[in-house]
């Protein structure tokens, strides 16, 4: 101790010089001592603050986030809440990713198609900038799972490692050396891809890809993929069925991006309501049993469809499912 | 050699070693009972050693051990020059000019006789270095782990509209064998990789389309051509290296944070905004840097004045590059933009930099001239420009005479900085002949002053 050191205090008329001197003496020990304490503090501070500032830290919330920040899986479904859209069907859409996703210990995200400007483009495109997103808020996910607003969760006690991702799982569904746009597209599935090597799995209905719901895998290859399905010159090109289209041709043109794909069959996690079943591939109608089942356009009125009236049954009957 | 002992100062001047043949009035000094020191003023190591190997109880007994019999040898004949004359006689050795004027070419004749063996290793040792020095060299700058030479594939565009389609005159064939010979040179001096790529050869594809678009194809296959090589560093034939001396590592790779720009801002001239600032963007790529690590760099490119110029350009191996490559080329985006993308694979290249974020985070811009200097009448719109344009004082590292196949000289302005490469590239033995007969250094007519 510094003060043991030092001669005991005497009662004299020096004191005072005394505590002078021992002021000088102790100077050099205190200011190196005080400097190493404000560097210290300094440091932590920095760490803290740089820490703070990195990709690595807690995603600031935003709405529609829901579940752990490090949740591996997240839930995205792309909501257009207005009355005459997503509206009606909106809440109980969300609840039921949400039980899903508590069960499982998944994430959930709901943006809303508004929150991205599409300048070219419907807003059927926002679901690719919605995935960007999901990926910058859950940066230490590994699945990002997209649902269409207008599909159903019916089997909630299917996890998605177990029943599509798993290595061995996925090898055994892969649909291998088809068209990728039935019947004669000349580009197919590859063949001899391994499991762990997919980055991005979906289901082909009657007339090719559907992008209703897929799941990717977060990383670099996403950021490439998703990245350029967005391009502006796909958007303005006029696809006759926009993004989905846009699916198509790249993967069809870019192997990078096939090379990455595996088809699921159907059933798999897009299962058909009977409502769209002239679309639906063989086995792609929903059975009970089946993971999801997709509305596909039951919110065109014209054809004297109607999402709510579809769909609340499902929901009671997804519910009941999970009880 | 080791000697069992040390040697010894003798009574009558110098030492007694077992090396030396001195003779040896060392009687006391023998560690061993002395057979031979029946005569002692005669006897030489040689023999003694002889004998003592004959009898084999020496201490020390060199034979049998090659180096040391050589060497043995060495010394032994040393003294023979004064081995004709007593011992007495050391003292007025050189006192007698005649007898010096006798005894020393001689000596020296019986010398180099005697050195044959190794003046002859050393020759041989010299001539050897010379002959394999420069493989030598060139080996480690090649070996991977050396100098890394074969980590690097200059891809040279040869060919250009010649070929089978169109007559190729005597100014085409002299342009392509100065750019072809100029990067051959460059390439065997660091031991990189020299792939020409015939441009004549257009692939033909399922629809016309993609005609002339062999750049994103070629680099393809020549990564595939190099399975371990890193860096494919792309030349239009137009292109003179001025500074061979510069490697690609010491001139760029070995420092690449400070070599390099990844902010576009420090020189934009398509002025295109950066970093991205959508929300939905990881923050990777709405910085401005990307991650700003030198390993993140994928892809090297020098600007002009407008905009990004492949005449010169650097792209590493990735499973990025495979993606840009494979991307790069689109027919959605080609039957758009095809009337509006006149630099082909240069514009599409600016579209994707602006329109995909992904692309963004594993660029790099070079300072146009650092590799990709330009004659003064590329991009002369508004003058000299001291970011753009060649200068000498700078030993700028090549020029791109991009631009010169239309309304220029292409072989004049070739030649003119071939010249200039060579007179400012000569050796000390040039320079000094220049300087004795007086010859001004090259003054091109294209550089300014």
């Amino acid at each position: 101790m510094p003060s043991g050191a030092l001669p005991p205090k005497k009662a004299s008329p020096y004191v005072a010089n005394v505590n002078r001197n021992k002021a000088r003496q102790m100077s050099p020990r205190s200011v190196v001592l005080g400097a190493l304490g404000v560097i210290g503090t300094l440091w932590m501070l920095f760490r803290l603050f740089g820490s703070s500032s990195t990709p690595k830290s807690a995603p600031k919330s935003v709405p529609g986030m829901g579940g752990s920040a490090y949740a591996k899986t997240v839930i995205v479904t792309v909501l257009d809440e207005k009355a005459d859209a997503d509206g009606p069907i909106a809440d109980f859409v969300k609840q039921n990713r949400i039980d899903y996703a508590k069960k499982h210990g998944y994430a959930t995200f709901f943006p809303s198609a508004n929150n991205y400007t599409i300048k070219h483009g419907s807003s059927s495109w926002a679901k690719v900038p919605a995935l960007r997103h999901a990926m910058t808020l859950f940066p230490e996910a590994t699945y990002f799972f997209n649902l269409d607003p207008h599909t159903l969760i019916m089997n909630p006690t299917l996890s998605i490692e177990t029943h599509i991702l798993a290595k061995q799982r996925l090898e055994s569904l892969m649909v291998t050396d088809v068209p990728i746009v039935p019947p004669d597209s000349v580009i197919k599935t590859f063949a001899g891809l391994k499991g762990d090597r997919v980055d991005f799995v979906i289901t082909q209905d009657r007339e090719g890809l559907s992008e209703k719901s897929f799941i990717i895998r977060n990383g670099d290859w996403a950021h490439f993929f998703l990245d350029a399905w967005f391009d502006p010159l796909y958007r303005t090109y006029n696809f006759q069925r926009a993004e989905r289209h846009a699916l198509e041709h790249i993967v069809q043109w870019h192997g990078t991006i096939l090379a990455k794909l595996a088809l699921v069959p159907q059933n798999i996690m897009n299962s058909y309501h009977e409502k769209q079943a002239t679309a639906a591939n063989d086995n792609g109608i929903y059975k009970p049993g089946d993971f999801i089942v997709n509305f596909g356009d039951c919110n065109q009125k014209a054809k004297g469809r109607n999402c709510e009236n579809e769909m609340r049954p499902y929901y009671a009957r997804s519910v009941q499912a999970d009880l | 050699m080791s000697l069992s002992r040390s040697p010894s100062p003798q009574r009558g001047g110098g030492w007694s070693s077992p090396g030396l043949t001195t003779p040896v009035d060392g009687t006391s000094r023998r560690p061993s009972p002395v057979r031979y020191a029946a005569s002692p003023s005669n006897v030489s190591w040689k023999s003694a050693s002889s004998k003592s190997d004959a009898k084999s109880f020496s201490t020390y007994s060199p034979r049998g051990q090659k180096f040391q019999t050589h060497m043995r040898k060495i010394s032994a004949n040393i003294p023979f020059w004064n081995s004709s004359k007593d011992y007495a006689d050391k003292e007025g050795r050189g006192r007698r000019p005649d007898d010096w004027q006798k005894r020393v070419p001689a000596h020296i004749g019986r010398m180099v006789w005697k050195l044959r063996a190794p003046f002859a290793i050393i020759l041989a040792a010299v001539a050897l270095f010379f002959i394999i020095a420069y493989p030598l060299l060139h080996t480690w700058r090649r070996t991977a782990f050396l100098g890394g030479g074969s980590k690097y594939v200059i891809m040279l565009a040869t060919n250009l509209g010649g070929g089978v389609m169109e007559w190729k005159g005597p100014r085409e064939w002299a342009i392509e064998r100065d750019s072809v010979k100029n990067k051959k040179a460059y390439a065997k001096r660091w031991g990189y990789e020299l792939e020409m790529v015939d441009m004549s050869t257009k692939k033909r594809y399922a629809h016309e389309w993609r005609e002339s678009w062999e750049k994103v194809d070629t680099i393809r296959n020549t990564m595939r051509k190099y399975p371990n090589a890193e860096w494919f560093w792309w030349l239009d034939l137009h292109t003179f290296i001025m500074e061979p001396t510069y490697s690609l590592q010491s001139h760029i790779f070995n420092d690449i944070q400070k070599k390099v720009y990844r902010d576009i801002n420090v020189y934009n001239p398509l002025n295109i905004s950066h970093p991205p600032t959508d929300e939905f963007l990881d923050p990777i790529s709405r910085s401005a840097i990307g991650d700003g690590k030198a390993d993140s760099i994928n892809l090297l490119v020098p600007q002009d004045c407008g905009g990004f110029n492949l005449g010169s350009f650097l792209i590493r191996r990735s499973a990025w590059t495979d993606r840009l490559l494979d991307i790069w080329w689109d027919p959605v985006g080609y039957e758009q933009k095809h009337m509006e993308w006149e630099h082909k694979e240069q514009d599409a290249l600016e579209w994707m930099y602006t329109n995909q974020p992904w692309v963004r985070s594993h660029f790099a811009f070079l300072p146009q001239r650092s590799i990709n200097s330009f004659p003064p009448g590329a991009c002369n719109d508004k003058g000299p420009n001291t970011k753009i344009h060649y200068d000498s004082a700078d030993r700028d590292f090549l020029v791109n005479m991009a631009g010169c196949e239309w309304g220029r000289d292409c072989w004049g302005e070739m030649f003119e900085y071939r010249k200039l490469s060579e007179s400012l590239n000569r050796n000390a033995l040039k320079r000094f002949w220049d300087w004795v007969k007086g010859t001004p250094p090259h003054k091109s007519k294209l550089v300014k002053s």
